[in-house]
């Protein structure tokens, strides 16, 4: 049986560096250009019509954009529409990875840990920035203590909210990795068995597999939205203050 | 696990970032604004449809108002000028009725008193008359001493006589 973990395994296509840093092409860096590809495809066919009686994708796009409004609107306010292009595109980027990477033969760039951290990194250091920038010195003991604590309990509350801020860029990051890579395991593991079982078994985990693609495609809109909320609610956390 | 091998780190994190960083600029500058300004758009016009029509309404319905106050004038004028035609045809009747009744009264009164004198001149003239006869009767009476033929001629003659006079 194969490895199921062999689906995420990555081979150098083409070669290239740029002043000593690696940044050889492989399956993973272009299934990254075909997402960008396709979001901007997608995007521009739907804003192209402008119409005002929308068609079939322009009302697709404006779904999309009304839902990321609403959890925009929901965890940030009204401030919070200027970051309306970055939450769009950090939404449609890891929704359309984790949808290509559904199709068979295709990589799930979201089943890479480093792909993931890098975006909850991103997303982590962009909410103090923001956050030292609204609220300047007042941000780190905004964060660490929580408006009404008394006295007595700070040396409990200030750990407390220092590792859960810790663990946020950790748990954003493993969340979607761990989701994506568990999710292809699985398929992966049931697909063997199919292959190995033959006809006469293998219908029943072929049968399986049909059955959590259809989860997995849940999945993959679902961990999108996730990802998506939660980039809202610590950004939000950093111009509110708790 | 393939994905903690870091040979493709380097590699993996700059093609997302060029990626990503492309996309959102893509998205920020070219992709979304197209789409979010139709949808203004699109609110506005809804907006502005509402805010129309409920202006529209709200006209309408002043309009209304004042038609039907004219409506209610109108019907009251009527209504005033029907009840004054009706008093007036009214009064009439009554000075109509009054004035009928006054004439025939008068003309009752009239006949009554004509016929009561021509009772009277009639009763007069058969007095007189009577008294003219009596005096006839008595004169040819006392003028002779009579038989009986006489008496019937007498008697005849004076008849002939009142006849006579009565045929003038």
């Amino acid at each position: 049986m194969q490895d199921p973990l062999h689906a995420f395994e990555l081979h150098t296509i083409i070669p290239l560096s740029l002043f000593g840093l690696d940044i050889s092409l492989n399956k993973a860096t272009l299934v990254m250009w075909a997402v960008v590809a396709l979001v901007v495809t997608f995007l521009f066919r739907a804003g192209s019509s402008r119409s005002l009686i929308p068609g079939k994708l322009q009302s697709l796009a404006e779904i999309m954009v009304d839902f990321i409004r609403g959890i925009i609107n929901d965890t940030m306010g009204k401030d919070g529409m200027r970051y309306f292009p970055l939450i769009c595109s950090l939404f449609l980027f890891i929704l359309f990875s984790n949808l290509l990477g559904l199709i068979p033969g295709s990589y799930t760039v979201t089943s890479q840990l480093v792909v993931t951290a890098v975006f909850a990194i991103f997303v982590y250091a962009l909410s103090w920035i923001i956050g030292l920038r609204i609220h300047g010195a007042k941000y780190l003991p905004g964060i660490l203590i929580p408006p009404g604590t008394p006295g007595w309990l700070l040396p409990i509350m200030i750990p407390i909210e220092l590792i859960s801020h810790i663990a946020r860029p950790i748990s954003l990051s493993v969340r979607l990795f761990a989701n994506m890579t568990a999710g292809h395991v699985i398929l992966g593991v049931l697909f063997g068995l199919t292959i190995t079982g033959g006809v006469l078994i293998g219908w029943l985990p072929f049968s399986f597999t049909i059955a959590l693609y259809g989860l997995e495609f849940g999945i993959a809109f679902i961990q999108a939205y996730i990802f998506t909320v939660l980039t809202c609610v610590y950004i939000g956390d950093a111009i509110h203050l708790h | 696990m393939p994905q903690f091998d870091s040979t493709f780190f380097s590699s993996l994190i700059f093609w997302e970032l060029i990626s990503f960083g492309i996309l959102l600029w893509v998205l920020y500058k070219f992709a979304l604004p197209p789409i979010l300004e139709t949808m203004e758009l699109r609110e506005k016009k809804i907006r502005d449809s509402i805010e129309q029509a409920e202006k529209n309404q709200k006209a309408s319905e002043q309009q209304l108002k004042t038609y039907e106050a004219k409506l209610q004038d109108a019907a009251k004028e009527a209504e005033g000028l029907l009840t004054e035609a009706r008093e007036k045809s009214q009064r009439l009747l009554d000075e109509n009725a009054q004035r009928i009744r006054t004439e025939t009264d008068r003309l009752k009164a009239e006949a009554t008193q004509e016929i009561d004198r021509e009772r009277r001149k009639a009763l007069q003239d058969i007095r007189n008359e009577t008294a003219d006869l009596a005096l006839l009767v008595a004169e040819k009476v006392l003028s002779r001493s009579l038989s009986d033929e006489d008496h019937r001629r007498l008697a005849n003659e004076a008849l002939d006589a009142v006849a006579s006079q009565h045929k003038n």
